[in-house]
């Protein structure tokens, strides 16, 4: 999977390329308006990360060019503009998803994926990862073949532990993709916990490998090999 | 008063006063006129009479007329010079007091002395004065009426295009993304003030958008510095060689960082408001957003084994409804955070307010600072301070009345709202 990375922050585009890199996408970073219009006229990508402003231009006008080129590259803004007027006017112009500033890499990780499931399979996606069978359009999850129910928010926690396989997630990063950034939890994380108990103990009574690693109360990993 | 009216009672007024001394003084002018027309014609008889008796050398026959009468008598008494007098007398063929006007002067015939008089009666003068004064207020009437359809009419047409503007200006607002354009008029007067329009709402568009912008940058300048902080702490959480107490420690720079965000997002959120960028013109369903933000926070209420009692009525209002979501976040927010174990939480809505009520922790808050920015009760620590900041900016946008209360160990917020007709 290859992914294009346009973002003017030094540092925040190398935290992308890096974290997105170690989930296995190839990843290409550019740093302004003109180099990005250069790459995108060349090759094609799986999902294109893109920053609103950029040095040369606006990333609205990428997402114009895309659009009047019949480019089905997917797109994901990121964005500090916090408008809601900025989000419509974005996904508008053709972009798939959008995700504010500051963000938690997971998150984006898990969104690219989203995209590209969408775009790639036509949304007939089904993610096996060992013993875990996610489908996510019919939102069922088979473990050791075994069909297993699951709430809303083990599902979503599942797929998100999924994603980022072997990755320290953060309470923080867990509770604002399962229940957004409105909620005031900071100082509330056992309901995360009793989330996660409970999504544990479904994987074991199916006779699935708990994979799920708690790491010093200060988030937790799913360990695959 | 309309202008209109003003001008009018002025215009009106004036004009009876200036015609009302022009008829005294036509008044005058004319009698004086006449009166010396009437003396005139006396003048003339007396000249006629001495004349005829020049000639013949005997008095002439006389031939009195109804208006017009004289009389010869016999005198010893000589008058130096002609005189005249004024007489009443009794008409009978009008049956009325008359006034008349009367010369009397001698005349000597064959050696005889007479004193003639000659009378005429002033009626026909009188009555020809009061036509004529009839005439003239009939104009007047009829001046005042003529001028007051006219101006009425003409100055209705003349102020249209200033209503126009008012209206114009009724429902222009500056987040329409564009200065007032109004249309060029004939009159001058209407020019300028269009023009002086059309420069001040470029002017105040002009400031509103740099603000909107610098909000906007502003916003990016802070978040991006965030964005790289957050994201190398999400990669140094990845490093295996960690130990506890160093991922404790990236975890509480975490936690700044997200609430460094938090704050920087509200101040924006705040300044956003009293910008005025959000316009209330969608048709808000309170209801809808209430069951919906508290369905987000089930876990979260179960977790606290908290009782939610909901009164909720449909209720629609013109609102935004982004900010809906924020009020109703921060309200609920609020309610869940300062709750006790097991407490209860009451949602009241209807057409005239919104009330939260919820058991409380303590005592009273400070009623004086609580809608205070950056007030934080003794017994919190985190959070930005700015939730009810916020909740109060958002009330005084929508001109909704927001007021606090403690009663029975409960906190109670409640906000009187205006609902769509």
């Amino acid at each position: 999977m290859k992914l294009l990375i346009i973002e003017d922050e030094l540092s925040l585009n190398q935290s992308m390329v890096e974290f997105l890199s170690a989930s296995g996408y190839v990843c290409e970073s550019v740093f302004n308006f003109n180099d990005a219009v250069e790459k995108i006229e060349v090759y094609d990508y799986d999902c294109i990360v893109l920053d609103i402003m950029l040095p040369g231009g606006s990333g609205l006008q990428i997402l114009k060019y895309l659009k009047q080129n019949n480019k089905t590259d997917g797109v994901i803004i990121i964005s500090a503009k916090d408008s809601l007027e900025d989000k419509i006017h974005g996904i508008e112009l053709g972009a798939d998803d959008y995700l504010t500033k500051p963000f938690h890499l997971s998150e984006l990780s898990v969104r690219v994926a989203a995209i590209i499931r969408r775009k790639k399979f036509q949304g007939n996606s089904v993610i096996t990862l060992a013993d875990i069978e996610i489908d996510t359009v019919a939102q069922s999850v088979k473990i050791n073949q075994q069909t297993t129910e699951l709430t809303q928010k083990e599902f979503q926690l599942l797929l998100f532990f999924v994603i980022n396989k072997n990755k320290v997630i953060s309470k923080n990063a867990i509770a604002e993709h399962l229940w957004g950034d409105d909620m005031d939890i900071a100082s509330n994380f056992d309901f995360i916990y009793a989330h996660i108990k409970n999504l544990r103990k479904k994987i074991v009574t199916a006779g699935g490998e708990d994979r799920i690693r708690s790491i010093y109360g200060v988030g937790y990993k799913m360990q695959l090999p | 008063m309309k202008l209109f009216t003003k001008y009018n009672r002025v215009n009106v007024s004036a004009t009876i006063f200036t015609f009302v001394l022009g008829s005294i003084a036509f008044y005058f002018v004319l009698d004086y006129v006449l009166s010396r027309q009437l003396k005139e014609t006396l003048r003339s008889e007396q000249f006629e009479i001495v004349h005829y008796v020049e000639e013949h050398h005997a008095l002439p026959e006389i031939q009195n007329t109804r208006h017009q009468w004289i009389t010869v008598e016999k005198s010893i008494e000589k008058l130096d010079k002609p005189q005249f007098k004024n007489i009443g007398y009794y008409n009978e063929r009008d049956k009325e007091n008359q006034s008349a006007k009367q010369l009397l002067f001698n005349i000597e015939v064959a050696g005889q002395n007479y004193l003639i008089t000659v009378n005429k009666s002033e009626a026909e003068t009188e009555e020809l004065l009061k036509l004529i004064i009839l005439v003239t207020i009939g104009m007047i009437a009829l001046m005042l009426l003529f001028n007051y359809f006219i101006n009425r009419r003409l100055i209705n047409k003349l102020w249209q295009p200033f209503y126009k503007t008012i209206d114009d200006i009724k429902q222009y607002q500056v987040s329409d993304k564009q200065p007032m354009r109004l249309s060029n008029e004939r009159i001058d007067e209407l020019n300028l003030l269009n023009d002086s329009l059309n420069k001040m709402t470029q002017s105040i568009y002009r400031e509103y958008a740099a603000l909107k912008s610098f909000t906007e940058n502003a916003s990016h300048e802070m978040q991006t510095p965030l964005a790289v902080i957050r994201s190398k702490i999400d990669l140094l959480l990845q490093q295996s060689e960690l130990n506890e107490q160093s991922l404790q420690q990236i975890l509480s720079i975490e936690d700044a960082a997200k609430r460094l965000s938090k704050l920087h997002q509200s101040l924006l959120l705040l300044t956003k408001i009293e910008n005025k960028q959000f316009v209330l013109n969608e048709q808000v369903d309170l209801k809808e957003i209430i069951l919906e933000k508290i369905k987000e926070r089930e876990e979260l209420i179960d977790s606290k084994q908290l009782k939610i009692e909901t009164f909720c009525k449909a209720t629609t209002i013109y609102f935004y409804h982004h900010l809906a979501e924020i009020l109703f976040n921060n309200l609920l927010n609020n309610a869940i955070k300062y709750t006790p174990q097991n407490g209860i939480i009451n949602i009241e809505l209807n057409e005239e307010f919104i009330c939260f009520k919820n058991d409380a922790f303590n005592e009273s808050l400070d009623t004086n600072k609580i809608f205070q920015r950056f007030y934080k009760p003794n017994d919190s620590r985190d959070g930005t301070g700015l939730g009810l900041a916020i909740i109060k900016e958002i009330c005084n946008l929508a001109g909704f009345e927001i007021s606090y209360s403690f009663k029975d160990h409960q906190h109670i917020f409640l906000i009187k709202i205006k609902t769509i007709e």
